[in-house]
């Protein structure tokens, strides 16, 4: 899987070497540890033959913390690595996706399945810019019935599909 | 002849009506999926293994099978009339298939690749039937120490064969291993990471975490990256069988290609992806005049679509006789058997004879519908192409929700699933492979049991893992596996091997 990346030549500014792939990643890394060295800082650790709960984890995070410090060094020392770039464009998406998901799991216990599908497809339809309103529909539609037929009526699961009040 | 009447036993399990159809409904939708850009194997199988919760056993893996090697057939066919692979196993069959599409002989090369892989598959059969049961048997003679070893060994092979950065896939390992320690610890039974959520006490379900990443995650990577524009072929394709001349120069290929994917699929971190790649370097190397590559050379065509079939099949090998996943697509099959209660490992094939051997004898019946799928149904599949990527991903976002929320019932696990597919975008954005993170989540909890009781055998004495003249031998190979890929001209050619493209 390859994301494509503005060939153009980075002008030289600090902020630029920050947002090259392998720097954004090694600093992803180190957070990430970070984080759970914070969270476990109260885990007992135990020895190495009587392991506590918060030998493994923190010996992990130490090690991905390693890790990170490398692969951070490596990409502050590449030359010529394109920055990377984000426009809003990208990230709508990402919010929408989320949503559409977030929406999902909020309202199929009380919404039932018809209508958080419908929530779900809505909210998500945001992100293709050329869907038309008809489309749309029958998307909506065929997936309903594709659902209930999988789900319920193929594999009997108890989902309410009605709203239960 | 025990082989004779194993496969026999197989062929009464998978040739009941349930079972035929179950292998058709996974040859039917790796197909599609495979054909489809935008969907994979892996997310796909991913999405339906909470479905296969509510199926026998053997059923669901006969299924969730049918999609992987499915995904194979359906990949050449995008990769040849479009130009754009439909998996990453098909990335080289672009190269030269493409070529001779344009050159009017599609026809010959989609009749190529899928007799080629039809060829393949079946000796891949053959040989999980023939290599497994003396495996196993290998693997019963494991304890806990060797266990631990091979698991290591398993992990840095996965490493070293994947492409990209391999400290970055070791980090993922890493924050794999993380994730799976969330949830509550067995030994002490107090909370690790659940940042006092008590959804999280139990663990993250891998399905959850699988969907997440593979489901959502290439959902909106594709959403971000803008709908690209296919041109399906309009010409008709005329001939579906290939001259007497390309037969001739395929055949060879179409060996070459079986053998080298056969042996690349058993390596961890091996499978379609590798044995593909491996099998065009191979065949341009080899070939007399290898200029004619890149110009719709036959051999192109022919050798990595073997090679991708023949790895995809017998990357199962190590899975169902060690229950160690060499890729992520066997990570996948093991988190479908545990969701039986199944422990994958050797003791399957002598325990639950009917769900080996049945999943063993499945895989030829489905390789010889996909046979029947692919090349007089072709024109069917080329016209799905033309279904826009915006109705896609709304029934992918669909099927990933319900599936995460049928596993439990529990709308949290959503919740957990979205997490997971932002997570799962920032690392397809950072190059960072996520598949080593499953290994390393599945792998996980199986390394620290057997690390808990190779130290309980030795009275917790580390030594244990260096006085044991196999798990030594497989340690000493995963030190010599880490060494190489340090060495600077093997990391070159490891890069170029992947660069071929």
């Amino acid at each position: 899987m390859t994301i494509d990346t503005p060939k153009s030549a980075p002008p030289p500014h600090p902020l630029h070497i920050l947002a090259r792939k392998n720097v954004l990643a090694g600093l992803m890394f180190i957070a990430i540890a970070s984080l759970g060295l914070w969270v476990s800082r109260d885990y007992p650790i135990g020895t190495a033959l009587r392991m506590g709960t918060g030998y493994v984890p923190r010996l992990l995070c130490w090690i991905l913390m390693g890790l990170g410090a490398v692969i951070l060094l490596q990409g502050l020392k590449e030359k010529d690595a394109p920055p990377e770039r984000t426009s809003l464009r990208q990230l709508m998406p990402i919010v929408v996706v989320t949503t559409s998901l977030v929406a999902f799991a909020l309202a199929i216990e009380q919404l039932g399945l018809v209508l958080s599908i419908l929530l779900l497809v809505g909210i998500g339809a945001i992100a293709a810019r050329d869907i038309k309103i008809w489309e749309l529909l029958i998307a909506a539609i065929v997936l309903v019935a594709l659902s209930w037929a999988i789900f319920i009526l193929g594999l009997g699961l108890t989902i309410p599909v009605w709203p239960v009040w | 002849m025990e082989l004779l009447s194993n496969l026999a036993l197989g062929l009464d399990v998978a040739l009941t009506p349930a079972n035929v159809g179950f292998a058709l409904i996974g040859a039917l939708i790796g197909t599609l999926i495979g054909v489809l850009p935008g969907i994979g194997p892996i997310a796909t199988i991913a999405m339906l293994l909470p479905l296969t919760f509510h199926l026998e056993p053997v059923s669901g893996l006969i299924m969730l099978a049918g999609i992987f090697y499915g995904a194979q057939y359906g990949g050449s066919t995008t990769a040849i009339l479009v130009n754009l692979p439909g998996e990453t196993s098909s990335v080289v069959t672009c190269i030269d298939g493409h070529q001779m599409a344009r050159q009017g002989k599609a026809g010959s090369a989609l009749a190529i690749a899928a007799l080629g892989s039809f060829f393949a598959g079946t000796v891949a059969t053959f040989i999980i039937a023939a290599f497994a049961p003396p495996l196993a048997r290998v693997g019963q003679s494991f304890g806990a120490p060797e266990y631990f070893s091979l698991m290591v060994l398993g992990l840095i092979a996965a490493v070293v064969l994947a492409h990209g950065s391999v400290l970055k896939a070791i980090a993922m390992i890493i924050l794999g291993l993380l994730f799976g320690l969330v949830g509550t610890d067995g030994q002490t039974a107090s909370q690790r990471f659940t940042f006092d959520i008590t959804q999280l006490s139990d663990g993250i379900d891998f399905a959850v975490l699988a969907i997440g990443v593979f489901g959502v995650g290439e959902v909106i990577a594709n959403l971000t990256r803008g709908e690209e524009s296919r041109s399906v072929m309009s010409e008709r394709i005329t001939r579906l069988w290939p001259t007497r001349e390309d037969f001739s120069l395929a055949w060879p290929a179409v060996l070459r290609g079986t053998s080298l994917g056969s042996i690349l699929g058993v390596l961890p971190g091996g499978g379609a992806t590798l044995s593909s790649f491996a099998a065009y370097v191979l065949e341009k190397k080899i070939a007399r005049d290898p200029s004619r590559f890149g110009r719709g050379a036959v051999e192109g065509v022919a050798g990595p679509e073997s090679a991708n079939n023949a790895g995809a099949q017998t990357s199962f090998i190590p899975m169902l006789t060690l229950g160690i996943p060499g890729n992520a697509v066997m990570a996948l099959m093991i988190g479908a058997m545990t969701i039986h209660g199944i422990q994958p490992g050797p003791q399957v094939m002598s325990e639950r004879p009917q769900l080996f051997w049945g999943m063993v004898a499945s895989m030829w019946i489905g390789n010889l519908m996909l046979l029947v799928i692919n090349l007089p149904l072709i024109g069917i599949w080329v016209q799905l192409l033309k279904v826009p990527y915006r109705f896609l991903y709304l029934s992918i976002l669909l099927f990933c929700a319900i599936g995460v929320y049928t596993i439990g019932n529990s709308p949290f696990s959503v919740l957990v699933a979205a997490f997971f597919g932002v997570a799962g975008y920032i690392f397809m954005r950072l190059e960072c492979e996520p598949a080593p993170m499953i290994l390393g989540f599945v792998l996980g909890p199986l390394m620290e049991d057997n690390l808990r009781r190779a130290m309980r055998i030795s009275g917790g004495d580390p030594m244990i893992f260096l006085n044991r003249p196999i798990s030594l031998g497989l340690l000493i190979a995963a030190a010599i596996l880490l060494l190489i890929v340090a060495l600077p001209a093997i990391r070159r050619s490891r890069h170029e091997a992947f660069q071929e493209s």
